[in-house]
């Protein structure tokens, strides 16, 4: 019972503090791109434009839920749901400081993997149950997208699982702070399997230049096409709380997680993420979508012949070279 | 606590089993497969055997209901959302059910060490991975070798359009499915 109870407050916190600064996320992308693009972005709604992202979600809400009459109803309600729950889900493992983390799995980072693999089933649902033609497209190239990058994602996140030795999110990043960060050192090693995770990390949340699900301007929307209001919300959030989720693990296993001098860990790990999160946007703004085969060549003919390597590379490493964990 | 936790769990994966046999769409019998497996996974979790759930979730329902979904969509023809399962020969199928059932129930009866009341100690994921990479080393090898043919296999099944060989000198085409349902790691 005191489990349930831990979980619940657990949860109902970590999830409320994503959402705010998902929240808070939005208002700072849009400020950033306009600044990029020599523009202003929000200034109306609130001191700076802050509370644009609460008017666009008051207006989302109130708008009408369409369903289309051909739809496969359960599934087309369902997806949304299923979309924010796995994306919310894989911040159970994270720790955000030495204390702060809902569940220390001993197999953290195989929940990592798995939940957040889990994401490509309320896209593809969502696709399908639409029944729309760039809906379905949508949901497909995101079934192709995942099953390809789900390889160098894995072959990734095994590099600091064997410098560490352990499977545990926490135990990496204590090994990391009582040590050396990995991306750091050993640096041939540590800057590949970071950059090879962020590229899948991307590619997972469906971000440029790995957005091609969604495509704009190819799909309408993709997979969203037909969603609307409070549905069409869940879907956009749970993409937010998926890629600033993916930026959190991404500094747990390779930054060193709360690991830093001066200030208490909390404020690392959640400047860490903040980077990681706006570099997201940095590239979002920058770069340009890749095509299908494109995406495929990059996965298959780059990514994963080097993400072997870098797993064979740490292997070496962890038993040829003195002061490994062994 | 924990028996109503079992109950459901057991619950949802007879119900969802069953459901994925009487669909009448083929890609709904996919996704409830999901949730056969995501079920199995909760009683792997129950068990405290942590890993063995991550790896169902991540293998299972992350890769081959995903790969399940992409052959459905690739190969069966489908009107709008509509893609129809063809249940034929259910009587078949229930007869290679219950073998299996007999079979699977006789092994658990006839294996030692299943006692009720001895205290369980689940294995823990060094033990699996020392199991694994020095007691059966061998074995372990012996599998990737075969899923590697089977990759391979796959790979020059699908390749056909390539103007080297005739067709006649491929290997038999009921080689497939099983080869690219293990392809996934």
């Amino acid at each position: 019972m005191n489990g349930l109870v831990h979980g619940a407050v657990y949860g109902g916190v970590i999830a409320s503090v994503l959402l705010t600064t998902i929240a808070f996320g939005i208002w700072f992308e849009r400020k950033f791109a306009g600044r990029m693009q020599s523009r202003l972005g929000p200034t109306i709604v609130g001191p700076f434009g802050l509370l644009q992202s609460v008017a666009d979600v008051v207006k989302l809400l109130q708008k009408e839920d369409i369903v289309p009459r051909d739809a496969d109803r359960p599934l087309f309600d369902l997806a949304p749901v299923l979309a924010a729950l796995f994306s919310l889900g894989v911040a159970a493992v994270v720790p955000f400081s030495p204390t702060i983390i809902a569940s220390d799995l001993d197999v953290g980072v195989l929940y990592i993997l798995a939940v957040g693999g889990l994401m490509v089933i309320p896209t593809f649902m969502a696709g399908w149950a639409s029944n729309n033609k760039f809906a379905l497209i949508g949901g497909m190239r995101a079934i192709a997208q995942s099953v390809s990058y789900g390889v160098p994602l894995v072959l990734a996140v095994l590099v600091p699982v064997i410098l560490s030795g352990t499977l545990s999110v926490s135990g990496i990043v204590t090994y990391q702070a009582n040590h050396h960060w990995f991306l750091t050192w050993p640096v041939f090693i540590g800057v590949p399997a970071f950059a090879i995770y962020y590229m899948a990390m991307l590619a997972e949340s469906n971000r440029i230049p790995f957005d091609i699900p969604e495509a704009e301007s190819e799909l309408v929307a993709g997979v969203t096409t037909e969603y609307t209001g409070a549905k069409f919300t869940l879907f956009y959030m749970a993409e937010y709380v998926h890629t600033l989720v993916g930026s959190a693990v991404g500094a747990a296993l390779f930054l060193g997680g709360w690991d830093g001098p001066f200030a208490p860990g909390l404020h690392w790990m959640v400047l860490k993420t903040l980077v990681l999160f706006t570099v997201v946007y940095w590239v979002r703004w920058s770069l340009l979508r890749l095509r299908s085969d494109q995406l495929m060549v990059l996965c298959w003919k780059w990514l994963t012949p080097i993400g072997v390597l870098l797993v064979l590379g740490a292997a070496a490493w962890v038993q040829f070279v003195p002061g490994g964990f062994q | 606590m924990n028996h109503i936790g079992f109950f459901i769990i057991a619950a949802s994966a007879l119900v969802s089993a069953i459901l994925v046999v009487r669909s009448q769409n083929l890609i709904r019998a996919v996704l409830w497969l999901g949730v056969t497996l995501l079920s199995t996974a909760a009683f792997y979790a129950m068990l405290e055997s942590s890993f063995l759930a991550g790896v169902q979730v991540l293998v299972y329902v992350g890769g081959v209901v995903t790969l399940m979904i992409f052959g459905v969509m690739i190969t069966r023809r489908h009107e709008g959302i509509l893609v129809h399962a063809e249940n034929h020969g259910s009587m078949k199928g229930f007869a290679v059910a219950g073998s299996l059932f007999a079979v699977v129930a006789f092994a658990i009866r006839a294996t030692d060490g299943l006692d009720r009341e001895r205290p369980f100690t689940p294995l823990t994921t060094k033990d699996l991975g020392r199991e694994l990479l020095q007691t059966h080393v061998l074995a372990f090898e012996v599998v990737s070798f075969l899923l590697l043919a089977a990759i391979i296999g796959a790979i020059v099944i699908a390749r056909k359009r390539d103007p080297v060989e005739k067709p006649a000198a491929l290997p038999a085409p009921h080689a497939t499915p099983s080869a690219t349902k293990e392809a996934h790691p």
